[in-house]
């Protein structure tokens, strides 16, 4: 009795054991990089990847809930960019002041989460497919709204460029501050919190863990499996700021891709496939994996294309870890 | 309305489809009278057009589905297809139908490898579909540094390959492809491959119980699948020449919206072929004809989606109404 | 005892096509444990869930405190005091103890959950109730045992007043039980009352106060447990219906040759070290209580799960099982319990079912013959006698019985020599079972060794050529069906005193 104890200790604790081989991985990345590239060396590599790493980080904190209810969020890569398409069409063409230009980015992305919420949790549509179809329709929705053209929010100069330096701070002396690795953290803090203390986050394991289980202890399954989907949505929202803070334009029809590399970073982190556990912190250090990546790669000459396929070996290993940890507890 | 139900031909044909055709017929009337362009025979050739790869994506989709999976990979890994033999055929001088067979093959391999993860290592059909999407774009940009690839024009040495769709004016892609759905309709529901996906997808522990190799039968799904997504790219080139690495996606959504409207159930056990043949043409006419009326592609992107859950949710319901 | 504070007068309750509680009366008082036994089916079950707003009884009244009631739900009953410990656990595996016991109804402070607080009021649980887990561990890191001492704590910290055991014991080990009697002792202390459903004839003896026991629904007795003895229990479970024809002697040769010899096998706490021999033509019954590890034995047979160790001959010569797969190959078809999950793919047609199992033999090249896989099925529908107006019947749409027929077809196709049948006859009514009995008889007749698991007494005694009989895991013994009485085999089924 006593090893069996044991035994099944080792895997469902086992998600402090995978954030330190993630936090090993990330160590060891960055000493093959900075080993075998001078380039990379550079402080303006580091700006670079955390530029690179802030929207992936929001979007896999937020869909990292449905993920936990046994969920996935498909939409929210291409909705980020409808998101930011809509602000931005608010503040360069209807004189929307930048703050509102940035709510109703947020505010559009929580809407569509909570549309996704509805019909997962009330119609039973299997959510790959619902959001899957909702990453389709903001595709077309951004589009559709500015007119088939790049939107460009506010430049760091221009009035209103202020926004800009919500994520990096650019010194007198042209030194640039990544001072958004400040609210990042402060934000996986945040949600960490949510996710382990508050309801929300308690109902969210609880969907993931035994819905019915959690049914018949007298929790509102259905109110709290849609909240766990505008959660994501809400974060698709935020990442289309930090999006429209990085890069100068954003196109419409692109954002596909994006969703895979937060679900994987979310994976990497710990978080399984089939729901129930994961942490804030493991998703935000998975996402590190996989931007260390795409932006190492292309200094030690392999071209920035491998990256995708590097992504998706990366998650089926992620996955193959998380399926076979749970044979060995059949077993 | 009962009297129609219980008409013996619509029991014979199934109310579903007999209700898809009058879609189409309707479809087709109100486009027409939208845009009388509609009318013209070329119009008619563009719809079918349309139809043939979303047609062979949707045929080899309905298979995986038919298992209670789902494979949204379908669209990048065409374009993968296309782009790989493509690229081979004009930098590497493979010649013409060794291209072609490399087309199907590299389908082939990604539906290997997606069979091989789901029936063999559990791994959840989505995560496998977001994973090859992502490999299939990689692999092309990789394969083709990131240039656009065109096909020959049907005047250039090794046009003779177009010939698969049109001959003159004559649609030959429609026989092609009609030709395919009648051997997919067969293999699903003549031969022992059909039979136990069918089976599989309906109680697919039943089927273990009886003796039946379920990893096998599950792997070969999306085998067939990966296949038919290498002829789409196929047809593909044929009709549009040029294809670029990094797209695709949209499709994905097209051909199980086709898949899903023509009865295929996404809870598995139940599918029909001649259904999503009606549903992809569906389709095709609502692409046509949004483009008929001067809009452009995003807004099919959306009506898509929206095809999509209203569908599945009618088969939801079907399904709760049961029991 | 205290005084009375739960009567339950007259209650009735019918479903479909069976009359399941007929006019039960049960009583409990305070401070008192008050078993409640009776052999599978017997209507335990649909009693507790009458009780606890689970179920709507169709007539009687229901006195708790003083007052008539009648709860909506289990959450309503929970909320009046009484709570019922399932047989099978309500766990979140995910969450920690405290949340565990918690779920639902979290102490609040600020925007969060008071973690702390939800820790000490567990732990001051535990203290209560002497039990020793540490309410910040994981519940799924638990031993099922301590699961269940969970599930017992979140239960009493509703403010419980009556609390239904449903065989709390069937997962624990000895030390466990020990801890659990502990508890029960601390709470008939308290003046809880305590309704305790469980089939294990000693625990009874030694921690409850009074046994009332049902019988197909009705009740038969009350017994004050010091003044009664095993035997007078296991009378009163029996009872003395005769039943139609029972076999009085085995048909088998006593020549015939083994065609199943089982060794040594194990697999899991369900399943230990059994062995036993199948002769052909014989119908071996295999009895025992729910959860004996029948199932599981047919399963690691026929390798559906995974077996640790043991040995299978079939026919004399060793095989290996790994995989349904083999099994058939060998043989050997199994009819499970559960045919909706099981048995049957219920959106197909009979022929389709018929030939699931042996489809190559009606290959015609690359394609089925759908003529002759109809004219198979045909032949199986017309000798099974299955009521339906086609082969392209879908099997949703048959009767229990009929489906029972599809699933015999599909093996008697295969030409299976070993059938296992596991509860051939739940679920089917009284004519279709006469029709499957007769059916087995003639398989057996003809050769073919039948392994027929059940639960019901009367067909063990009815079919039976001999009988074994299990509990929790191990063969407790064997018997020749000319000395098999209800008695000796509940005797066997039920653990002993020692």
């Amino acid at each position: 009795m006593e090893k069996s104890t044991a035994k099944k200790k080792s895997i469902l604790a086992g998600t402090s054991g995978q954030l330190l081989v993630v936090v090993l991985v990330i160590i060891a990345l960055v000493i093959f990089f900075y080993a075998n590239s001078t380039n990379f060396r550079k402080y303006t590599t580091l700006v670079s990847i955390l530029d690179y790493s802030y929207y992936i980080v929001l979007m896999s904190i937020g869909v990292t809930f449905p993920l936990i209810t046994g969920g996935v969020d498909l939409s929210i890569g291409t909705g980020l960019i409808c998101y930011s398409l809509v602000g931005g069409y608010l503040i360069s063409f209807c004189n929307f002041p930048v703050w509102a230009g940035m709510l109703v980015s947020v505010l559009f992305g929580t809407a569509i989460g909570c549309l996704n919420g509805v019909v997962v949790a009330i119609m039973g549509i299997p959510p790959f497919l619902t959001t899957l179809c909702t990453c389709m329709i903001t595709r077309g929705l951004g589009a559709i709204i500015v007119g088939g053209f790049g939107i460009s929010w506010p430049t760091a100069k221009a009035p209103g460029g202020w926004f800009r330096s919500i994520f990096k701070i650019t010194l007198e002396s042209n030194r640039k501050v990544p001072i958004g690795i400040v609210w990042i953290i402060l934000i996986v803090i945040l949600m960490s919190y949510v996710l382990n203390h508050t309801k929300v986050g308690r109902y969210t394991i609880s969907i993931g863990s035994n819905k019915e289980a959690a049914r018949l202890s007298g929790v509102n399954v259905k109110a709290y499996h849609i909240l766990a989907y505008a959660i994501s949505g809400f974060f698709a929202g935020l990442a289309s700021i930090a999006y429209s803070a990085i890069f100068a334009t954003v196109q419409p029809g692109t954002g596909a891709g994006f969703e895979l590399e937060a679900i994987g970073g979310a994976i990497i982190g710990g978080v399984s496939a089939s729901g129930g556990v994961g942490t804030i912190v493991g998703s935000m250090l998975g996402v590190f994996v996989i931007c260390l990546l795409k932006t190492g790669l292309p200094f030690i000459g392999l071209q920035a294309n491998w990256q995708q396929i590097i992504t998706g070996i990366v998650l089926i290993v992620a996955v193959l870890v998380d399926v076979i940890k749970k044979r060995r507890g059949i077993e | 309305m009962d009297k129609i139900k219980n008409n013996s031909l619509v029991k014979k044909i199934g109310l579903n489809r007999v209700l898809l055709v009058c879609v189409v017929i309707v479809m087709y009337i109100a486009f027409a009278i939208l845009s009388p362009s509609f009318l013209s025979y070329k119009r008619i050739l563009d719809t079918l057009n349309y139809m043939y790869f979303l047609g062979f994506l949707a045929l080899g989709v309905t298979f995986v589905i038919a298992t209670g999976g789902i494979d949204f990979s379908i669209g990048p890994v065409m374009f993968c297809c296309a782009l790989v033999s493509g690229y081979s055929l004009t930098n590497y001088g493979v010649p013409m139908p060794l291209a072609l067979i490399m087309s199907i093959l590299v389908g082939g391999a990604f539906g290997v490898f997606n069979g091989y993860m789901v029936a063999y290592w559990s791994v959840p059909p989505f995560i496998i579909s977001m994973a090859s999407m992502n490999i299939a774009k990689g692999v092309a940009s990789v394969f083709t540094k990131t240039q656009s690839v065109s096909w020959p024009r049907s005047d250039a040495a090794n046009g003779w390959y177009r010939n698969l769709v049109k001959v003159g004016n004559f649609p030959v892609g429609l026989v092609i492809f009609l030709a395919v759905a009648v051997v997919c309709a067969i293999i699903l529901n003549k031969t022992k491959i059909g039979r136990y996906i069918l089976c599989l997808g309906s109680n697919r522990e039943a089927v273990r119980l009886s003796g039946v190799n379920i990893k096998k039968w599950e792997m070969l799904s999306y085998i067939i699948c990966g296949l038919l997504v290498g002829v789409a790219a196929i047809f593909y080139v044929a009709c549009y020449t040029t294809v670029q690495p990094g797209y695709g996606d949209q499709y994905n959504n097209e051909a199980i919206a086709g898949c899903v409207m023509g009865g295929t159930s996404m809870a598995g056990g139940l599918a029909s072929i001649s259904g999503t043949v009606i549903g992809v043409l569906i389709i095709a006419l609502l692409q046509q004809g949004i483009l008929a009326l001067g809009l452009n592609k995003n807004y099919q992107l959306i009506i898509t989606g929206i095809i999509v859950i209203v569908a599945v949710y009618f088969d939801v319901l079907g399904r709760r109404r049961k029991n | 005892m205290g005084e009375v504070i739960l009567t339950m007068k007259d209650i009735d309750k019918s479903f479909p096509g069976v009359h399941a509680l007929d006019h039960v009366q049960f009583e409990l008082r305070k401070g008192e444990v008050h078993a409640l036994m009776g052999e599978n089916g017997a209507g335990k079950s649909t009693l507790m869930k009458v009780l606890t707003g689970i179920y709507t009884k169709d007539s009687g009244t229901i006195t708790y405190e003083g007052r008539e009631v009648e709860f909506h739900n289990a959450k309503e009953a929970q909320d009046a005091g009484v709570v019922i410990v399932h047989q099978e656990l309500n766990m979140l595996n995910h969450l920690t103890v405290a949340q565990n016991i918690f779920i639902g109804r979290e102490p609040k402070k600020g925007f969060g959950i008071d973690d702390k607080k939800m820790r000490e009021d567990s732990a001051a649980l535990f203290k209560r109730l002497n039990i020793d887990i540490d309410p910040a561990a994981t519940m799924g890191d638990l031993t099922v045992g301590k699961q269940q001492m969970c599930e017992i704590a979140k239960a009493i910290s509703h403010d419980a007043k009556v609390i239904v055991f449903d065989e709390p014991s069937a997962a624990l080990t000895e030390a466990e039980i020990e801890e659990l009697f502990k508890i029960i002792r601390d709470l008939r202390r308290q003046q809880i009352g305590i309704i305790y459903i469980s089939h294990r004839m000693d625990e009874i003896k030694v921690i409850t106060d009074r046994v009332t026991v049902m019988r197909d629904g009705s009740y038969v007795g009350t017994l004050i447990t010091e003044e009664c003895t095993k035997n007078d229990i296991v009378n009163m479970m029996v009872g003395r219906v005769i039943y139609e024809d029972p076999k009085t002697a085995s048909l088998v040769p006593k020549d015939a040759p083994v065609v199943l010899k089982v060794e040594n096998l194990n697999a899991g706490r369900m399943v230990q070290n059994v062995s036993f021999e199948l002769h052909k033509g014989e119908i071996l019954g295999f009895s025992g209580l729910m959860g004996a590890g029948r199932t599981e034995t047919a399963r690691a047979i026929f390798g559906a799960d995974k077996k640790e160790s043991g040995d299978i001959y079939v026919n004399g010569e060793k095989v290996t099982i790994n995989s349904p797969q083999d099994a058939v190959k060998h043989g050997i078809g199994y009819l499970s319990e559960d045919r909706k999950r099981y048995g049957i793919v219920v959106q197909k047609s009979i022929s389709e079912n018929t030939t699931l199992a042996c489809l190559e033999e009606y290959m015609n090249g690359l394609f089925i013959d759908k003529k002759r896989e109809d004219e198979t099925a045909q032949k199986f529908v017309d000798s099974l006698a299955t009521k339906t107006p086609g082969v392209d019947q879908l099997v949703v749409n048959l009767s229990g019985g009929n489906q029972q027929k599809v699933v015999i077809a599909k093996w008697l196709c295969k030409n299976s020599d070993i059938l296992i049948f596991d509860e051939p006859t739940r679920g089917i009514d009284v004519g279709a079972k006469n029709e499957i009995y007769k059916l087995m008889n003639q398989l057996a007749a003809e050769g073919k060794s039948i392994i027929m698991i059940s639960s019901e007494m009367t067909e063990i005694l009815r079919m039976s050529d001999r009988i074994i009989v299990m509990c929790e895991g191990k063969i407790t013994g064997e018997i020749a069906i000319e000395d098999a009485t209800q008695e000796n085999i509940m005797n066997l089924a039920t653990r002993d005193i020692g």
